[in-house]
């Protein structure tokens, strides 16, 4: 069991899916105007990918190498069905809101990336705890870039209005403020980087 | 089958200026900030892009409209738009090893990597969405599905060329450290979504 | 003359420094902003002296956090205040010129590494932040000569609503008795400001004269009443158009090195200020339509390049 806290805390900070590694951010950025719809994507991401982690880990000394990627999509697809069909039922606000994100997380490449150079080779109980790690990971940046795009956007946060009188940048609610706010957040996280390995020194 | 000129010319603006795929509606970034650095594997993405998108969104059509309609199968829209677009690539990239090495080599990894373009599928959802009805096809609905594939190519390109030509042009600057590459290239096209807001409410 | 200087292009070699080029360009823009105070009274003064501090202050701020020298001298961040300020509504809340200057210099110019290095013009960058973020505040226009800040519509937006039904006279337009950004109305001042950059040499005519004679073309041809019935001396003397040609679409940095290329440059402007301005949702088209041509500079450059000799 020890040996699988840190697959987990992995994709949380040292491995973070869009700050490090940089995959996935179609939808970070599209999706990342209310922390609302953050969380809702980052959820059904997470869904997702435990779910083809799995599978994969599962079947995969069934697949011949030469299709693998071929039998991935297909397995991603499956769930992110399941996920839509889900969505639509149970929150049709959530699914209007994201829109042709849903089903874009089939192309998602922390998905497809993570079966690819994980759960094909490891064994089922990392794959879970990596899948939970990446996906936990990729919910926290989505929370943290629209908690940023919704409380400078449009004043509030979560739908409640938290200073009075602010009046809000709508830019930052806009394509380009996405934009801006991830360039700005990783030229941040540069620095942290940067200053981190200058003390280490 | 009456094609409206004005609705043609409203995809057009609408897909390569207005919402335009990458700047907009975010489609395609990932390959967008990683092989934007240089124009000539750039402007070959590009066209491979243009050609993939448009393909497909004529495939996808067709599955949709005389397989997946017919047998209510409508659900079934994420999975096999998928599997058709990753045969395409993959019948692509067969082609062209066989008939153009050179032209293989050069594309690299890059030629996959299409099949994860969120760009591709997503045109092919954005299709469906706007040009079918209750699950029934508008009007010229091909030609507009694929009309729009062909913009959506092309705004890519648009975005692809200017940027390539911008971080080619940085690369002979210094810029602050913290910013290069990456952080850099998302506020640059931070700025160029800004101006392209400029086409919003276009109407002739 | 014995230092080796190491750059990148454009490798000119002038008599007068970057920064007295700089000085003198914002001594040309004087006339225009004190002409806008006078049309548009004190509230006008104050967007100015805010932009242009805020640009100082910002320069000077991030350029100290960063270890860089402190440039502010050399009249780079005065001219982005100010031209920034001079494209705001008279009537903005202080902060509005405040933060549209911050983010010129941050975003528009530091980001890239500082002066030389920016691909877009930094004060338009500024410009098209406020507009997308505060709309309200840049399309409110008060009337001029009335110091009591009482709200109307400019020339253009008129235009655009279809509301323009007495014609404005022409030499309103040229005085700048008109609604309008600070900087932008008064004609007579710009162009006496423009009058002395080119008698320097500081500009050359490529961009300006290509740029206003595409727009004119192109506003006359598609006119509202048919082919070639359009009032195109009412289109180039409205807006933006001729602060927007001699003074941003000339900046050095953000427009193409060689004379074809600048001409290339005109064109484009010419042509998308046209066409934001008679079929877009926006009335005036001359930010949007330089920053796209910034982008598009360095393919311009690429494509328009001198051929060294000898070579094919």
């Amino acid at each position: 069991m020890k040996k699988l806290i840190p697959e987990f805390l992995k994709g949380l900070i040292k491995e973070n899916p869009t700050f490090v590694l940089a995959l996935g951010l179609c939808p970070t950025l599209a999706v990342s105007v209310t922390v609302v719809n953050g969380i809702g994507m980052g959820i059904a991401a997470t869904f997702v990918l435990l779910g083809s982690n799995i599978m994969v880990s599962l079947i995969k000394n069934f697949i011949p190498e030469r299709i693998r990627i071929p039998c991935f999509i297909v397995i991603i697809a499956t769930f992110v069905t399941i996920t839509e069909l889900f969505m639509k039922a149970y929150s049709p606000a959530l699914d209007r809101a994201l829109g042709i994100y849903v089903p874009l997380i089939v192309v998602n490449c922390i998905v497809l990336g993570r079966a690819e150079a994980f759960a094909q080779k490891g064994k089922v109980l990392n794959s879970i705890f990596d899948a939970l790690g990446m996906g936990v990971g990729f919910t926290l940046a989505l929370i943290l870039i629209s908690g940023i795009r919704e409380f400078l956007g449009s004043g509030k946060i979560l739908g409640a209005t938290l200073i009075k009188g602010f009046e809000p940048v709508f830019m930052i609610g806009m394509p380009s403020g996405a934009l801006l706010v991830i360039g700005l957040l990783l030229g941040f996280f540069n620095l942290l980087k940067s200053r981190k390995e200058k003390a280490c020194k | 089958m009456q094609i409206d000129i004005g609705q043609l010319l409203a995809i057009f603006i609408s897909a390569v200026f207005v919402y335009n795929v990458i700047l907009s509606r975010f489609l395609g970034l990932c390959s967008f900030i990683a092989i934007s650095k240089e124009t000539k594997p750039a402007l070959a993405m590009s066209l491979a892009v243009l050609f993939v998108i448009t393909m497909s969104s004529a495939l996808t059509w067709f599955i949709y409209r005389f397989l997946l309609i017919p047998f209510n199968l409508a659900y079934l829209r994420t999975i096999s738009f998928i599997l058709v677009i990753a045969t395409f690539v993959q019948l692509v990239e067969m082609i062209i090893r066989k008939f153009a090495p050179a032209m293989y080599r050069f594309f690299g990894i890059y030629l996959p990597l299409i099949t994860v373009n969120c760009a591709v599928l997503g045109v092919a959802v954005l299709n469906i969405d706007m040009f079918f009805i209750n699950g029934k096809a508008v009007q010229a609905s091909f030609f507009y599905s694929v009309f729009q594939g062909v913009c959506v190519g092309l705004g890519y390109t648009v975005a692809m060329l200017l940027m390539s030509g911008i971080r080619e042009r940085l690369d002979l600057c210094n810029v602050p450290k913290v910013f290069k590459d990456f952080p850099l290239a998302f506020i640059i096209a931070s700025i160029l979504s800004l101006s392209f807001l400029g086409f919003n409410g276009f109407r002739f | 003359m014995n230092k080796l200087i190491v750059s990148t292009s454009p490798h000119l070699y002038k008599k007068e420094s970057v920064s007295k080029i700089m000085w003198m360009v914002a001594a040309s823009l004087i006339p225009a902003g004190a002409a806008g105070v006078f049309i548009f009274g004190s509230s006008a003064l104050w967007v100015i002296i805010l932009g242009v501090l805020s640009a100082l202050a910002a320069e000077a701020l991030i350029q100290a956090l960063t270890k860089r020298k402190i440039t502010l001298l050399d009249g780079s961040a005065f001219i982005t205040g100010l031209l920034l300020a001079y494209n705001l509504p008279p009537g903005v809340p202080f902060w509005l010129p405040i933060v549209g200057s911050c983010f010129a210099i941050a975003i528009g110019k530091q980001v890239f590494g500082g002066l030389g290095q920016n691909i877009f013009n930094p004060a338009l960058v500024g410009r098209v932040f406020l507009m997308a973020s505060w709309p309200k505040y840049m399309t409110t226009f008060t009337v001029p000569m009335n110091y009591d800040a009482v709200t109307a519509a400019t020339p253009l937006a008129l235009l655009k609503e279809g509301k323009l039904i007495e014609k404005i006279s022409y030499l309103n337009l040229f005085l700048g008795n008109r609604g309008g950004c600070i900087g932008e109305v008064c004609i007579v001042a710009l162009a006496l400001g423009a009058l002395f950059l080119f008698i320097k040499g500081y500009i050359s005519w490529h961009i300006p004269f290509t740029y206003i004679l595409t727009t004119g073309i192109f506003t006359y041809v598609f006119g509202p009443k048919g082919l070639f019935t359009g009032d195109w001396l009412f289109h180039i003397s409205s807006g933006g158009l001729i602060l927007g040609a001699f003074f941003m679409a000339t900046d050095y940095v953000t427009s193409p090195l060689t004379g074809k290329g600048q001409i290339i440059f005109g064109v484009g402007c010419g042509v998308l200020t046209a066409v934001i301005r008679l079929w877009g949702g926006y009335p005036e088209g001359v930010s949007y339509a330089i920053l796209m041509m910034n982008a598009a500079t360095p393919i311009i450059d690429r494509y328009t390049r001198n051929r060294i000799y000898g070579t094919r």
